[in-house]
């Protein structure tokens, strides 16, 4: 059984088939990449997962529990985390704070109003560390360039500790050692995490991918590794336009 | 039977007031997303204003429609200018500083004209009757009926067929491209917050004969304005124009069904079941904002 | 960050200083002073009660005075009660009343009506969180169904005249007796009273706002949508606070009702309402002592300022609050932690600092 089964699901915005008819799974522990032109549903793909969006037909079962009806709040305790392409961090709040919202192992209410956030804790350091926010921890993440914005949304995501995390554009607008770093970051969340991100940047892709879906006007063009993938005519023929 | 054939009469007379006071409303909010709580004072300053020009310079109140809307509209311009301009980034605040401008122009008024009830001739050529039937129309009504649906067809024309409107709803679209265009979306907004006001005070004016004119006469007619505009839904001034018919009607239905403070509880009763489930209204426009 | 607690701790400290111990000394115990300063105290907890739902969570509640309303016509009924003795209430016969109505029954007890004052509010405003924020209403629909709220509410008192005493309120009431303990509203011991309860509920914002509950709070007002991914139901966080807020508007209620010796449909009233909202924001919604200090304040100036302005106070403060949305969104406390911030920076002079102080209070010149 894999972690993450999506069968024939479908969505509508007013006539516009978004999303229509993907099927694929998602084994655990592996990075998934989705491709495809602008407008092909990547990130409505991951709407779907995370609840942003409602489907308008399909199944998604999350470590076999259907979870396509379930609230955003449901899905996030099960263990699905999402980055969005914008990045979204709270900008009145600081990094440690940030952080301390995002590590959510225990969201109920009695325990918020039972417990004072962590400001500095080893953990929080050592992922602020990987990213290289250690010094920035007490500023308001509304002070950071947008580069360390998406670091800090990738912490946070870290800080979450979901099983499944979801990427979108992780690494927009950084410079290419930055997106190196992140390479090498998502390759060590692998182990304990199952990753879907969707990314423009080939290189990129190259390096972390285990295997990549190509997606084309809301269905799935193409599935395989980055040599089938590359070497696949309908793939030319999306991309290209011959 | 006669009662309830008068009564709707009443209604509709009440629907294009409200209709009226609604469109301007619903233009303010529809363009800059600022839920004007001063719009009931606007209505109020248009009520004055009537007075003072009859009284100072024995003016009727149909000639000084105009007067009182380019006064109210200059009201509103500055207000906008130099207040909701710049809090256009703070939705929030917007719906309390409009608070506390209806409080100033209330006071504004107690103080210098005084709290007492003011009253308005209506026009001498307007005051007879049309009668069909046990139904009595008074030609009065009939004039403010015809004329609120005068003022729909210009603000439809306004927003459909000027170069103005196409700006307008540029702005209303994507307030950031619009200007990359050459919009001045400022001006805009400066502009359609006038309009707003002046058609305002426009339904003060028109009032004036019906009912009796005090500084606090524009805060209840704000809230059932408000609510047709959410029935209305937003974007959509033949959907603002139904609600206003909606509305009028079954007010002047429940005051004679049950009593007055119960037909109130159950309009506001409507505000918040209608925010509830239908947010953008009974009568919503296909785009999304 | 954790010097804002720090700084949250002092200025409680010097605020509880001032309170319990100058003020009584500054009007020489006067019975009539501490009075007033009573009615201060009481409104300065259903402004502090504002600022945790609105400062804290985001939504700004135009409803507040209707919870308010509650706690006051709790307790006005069990004094009410006290006052007639075994006879029905002197209104209710007016209004051919012939027997005393179920709802009015429970008072008898003041152990009832504590409760009552306390939990009928929260209960009620728990109802309507969970009715706006299950179906994700948000923003200024808050405001505007809260409102709505509000003025049907004030309606149902005034119209049940039979059951509330109608426009006239609750009057002619008797004593609070507290453990056998005859209150006296002119008494220091009441101010200490009233006194105690605000510090409690200033010592109960303070923790919550710095709970990890205050930091999910601050979140949810900053991207409720983001908050959500994270696992956190927002509704049931959302509803939690509204809850509180009401609850301890409720509260203030019922001491209000105690200075006062009546209950008033006024203080149900939209424009009491707008006061409430211009005391935490004159003070700062963000900090729970803010709202309160802004309460006392601008209440202090009302009594001061309305005596000699006696027409154009209303006017007054409608400027005031029009030049603090605009200019101070903050309030006060924005001032003085952006001056605080300025000088941590670069130390500034004395000088330098003056003109903060200057735009504490720009109505001034008006």
């Amino acid at each position: 059984m894999s972690q993450l089964e999506v069968r024939d699901l479908h969505v509508t915005f007013g006539g516009l088939r978004a999303v229509d008819g993907m099927n694929f799974d998602v084994e655990q522990g592996e990075i998934l990449c989705l491709l495809g032109p602008n407008g092909a549903g990547k990130s409505t793909t991951l709407d779907l997962i995370c609840g942003k969006t409602q489907p308008t037909g399909g199944s998604i079962r999350f470590q076999n529990l259907e979870i396509s009806q379930m609230w955003e709040f449901e899905r996030a305790r099960l263990g699905i985390g999402r980055k969005f392409q914008v990045p979204s961090v709270y900008k009145e709040l600081t990094v440690a704070e940030n952080l301390s919202v995002a590590r959510s192992v225990k969201p109920g209410i009695w325990h918020a109003l039972t417990s004072l956030p962590v400001r500095n804790s080893a953990k929080m350091r050592e992922i602020l560390d990987l990213v290289g926010l250690a010094d920035k921890i007490g500023e308001p993440a509304g002070n950071l360039s947008h580069g360390e914005t998406q670091w800090l949304e990738i912490a946070m995501l870290i800080a979450q500790d979901s099983r499944l995390i979801l990427m979108d554009e992780p690494t927009a607008g950084m410079t290419i050692q930055e997106t190196d770093r992140t390479a090498r970051i998502f390759r060590s969340l692998k182990a304990n995490h199952t990753l879907i991100v969707v990314e423009h940047d080939m290189s990129f892709v190259r390096t972390v991918a285990d295997r990549i879906i190509v997606m084309n006007q809301g269905s799935k063009l193409a599935e395989g590794s980055i040599q089938e993938i590359e070497s696949n005519e309908a793939v030319k023929t999306a991309y290209l336009g011959h | 039977m006669d009662v309830v054939l008068n009564q709707a009469f009443a209604g509709l007379s009440m629907a294009s007031i409200l209709l009226i006071i609604a469109l301007g409303l619903a233009i303010i909010y529809g363009t800059m997303g600022v839920i004007n709580l001063a719009h009931g004072e606007f209505v109020m300053l248009g009520a004055y204003t009537t007075w003072a020009l009859q009284n100072h310079a024995g003016l009727g109140v149909v000639t000084a429609l105009p007067l009182v809307f380019v006064a109210v509209a200059a009201v509103g311009w500055i207000i906008e200018k130099v207040i909701v301009q710049r809090l256009y980034t703070r939705p929030l605040d917007t719906i309390l500083a409009t608070w506390g401008i209806g409080i100033i122009l209330q006071q504004a008024v107690r103080l210098g004209v005084g709290a007492e009830s003011r009253f308005v001739r209506g026009p001498q050529w307007l005051s007879g009757n049309i009668e069909i039937g046990a139904l009595v129309m008074s030609n009065y009504r009939i004039f403010v009926i015809s004329f609120s649906l005068a003022i729909l067809v210009v603000t439809w024309l306004l927003m459909t067929r000027t170069e103005f409107g196409m700006k307008l709803r540029a702005v209303i679209q994507n307030r950031g491209i619009s200007e990359c265009y050459g919009i001045e979306a400022k001006k805009v907004y400066s502009v359609t917050f006038a309009y707003g006001a002046g058609l305002a005070g426009i339904a003060g004016a028109l009032i004036t004969p019906l009912f009796s004119t005090i500084p606090t006469m524009g805060t209840g007619l704000v809230v059932d304005a408000f609510l047709v505009v959410i029935v209305g839904g937003l974007g959509s001034l033949m959907g603002t124009a139904a609600a206003a018919l909606l509305i009028g009607e079954v007010t002047a239905i429940f005051s004679i069904v049950i009593n007055d403070t119960l037909g109130r509880i159950a309009v506001l009763a409507g505000i918040i079941l209608l925010i509830r489930f239908r947010p953008r209204g009974l009568f919503p426009s296909d785009i999304r904002r | 960050m954790q010097s804002r607690l720090l700084y949250d701790i002092i200025g409680l400290a010097l605020f509880a200083g001032v309170i319990l111990f100058g003020v009584p000394a500054l009007f020489g115990y006067d019975g009539f002073e501490l009075n007033t300063f009573s009615r201060y105290l009481s409104l300065a907890i259903v402004s502090m009660a504002l600022a945790l739902s609105w400062g804290t969570a985001g939504l700004l509640n135009l409803g507040q005075a209707a919870t308010f309303g509650m706690g006051s016509y709790a307790m006005a009924m069990h004094l009410k009660l006290k006052a007639s003795g075994d006879n029905l209430p002197d209104f209710m016969s007016w209004n051919n009343v012939e027997a005393l109505p179920l709802i009015w029954a429970p008072f008898h007890s003041l152990t009832f009506t504590l409760l009552a004052g306390l939990l009928i509010p929260a209960a009620v405003g728990g109802l309507i969180a969970i009715f706006m924020f299950r179906a994700r209403i948000a923003g200024v629909f808050v405001a505007v169904i809260t409102l709505a709220f509000l003025v049907a509410f004030q309606l149902v008192v005034i119209e049940q005249q039979g059951l509330t005493g109608g426009q006239n309120g609750l009057t002619g009431l008797a004593p609070l007796v507290l453990f056998g303990w005859s209150v006296d509203i002119y008494s220091l011991s009441f101010y200490y009273l009233v006194g105690a309860c605000l510090m409690i509920a200033l010592v109960f914002g303070l923790y919550l706002t710095h709970s990890k509950f205050g930091l999910i709070l601050r979140a949810i007002r900053e991207d409720s949508e983001r908050t959500r991914y994270f696992g956190y139901n927002v509704a049931n966080y959302q509803t939690i606070i509204f809850s509180i807020s009401a609850g301890l508007a409720g509260w203030a209620g019922m001491l209000y009702a105690l200075v006062l010796e009546f209950a008033s449909p006024t203080y149900m009233s939209v424009s009491f309402s707008l006061a409430i909202v211009i005391w935490c924001a004159v003070g700062g919604r963000e900090s729970v002592l803010a709202a309160a200090v802004g309460a006392i304040l601008v209440n202090l100036a009302e009594g001061r300022l309305s005596d000699v302005f006696v027409e154009g106070w209303h006017l007054l403060l409608g400027v005031l609050f029009l030049m603090v949305v605009m200019f101070m969104p903050r309030g006060i406390y924005g001032v003085i932690v952006d001056a605080g911030r300025a000088m941590r920076r670069k130390p500034v002079s004395k000088k330098e600092a003056q003109p903060f102080e200057t735009s504490l209070n720009p109505k001034r010149e008006s």
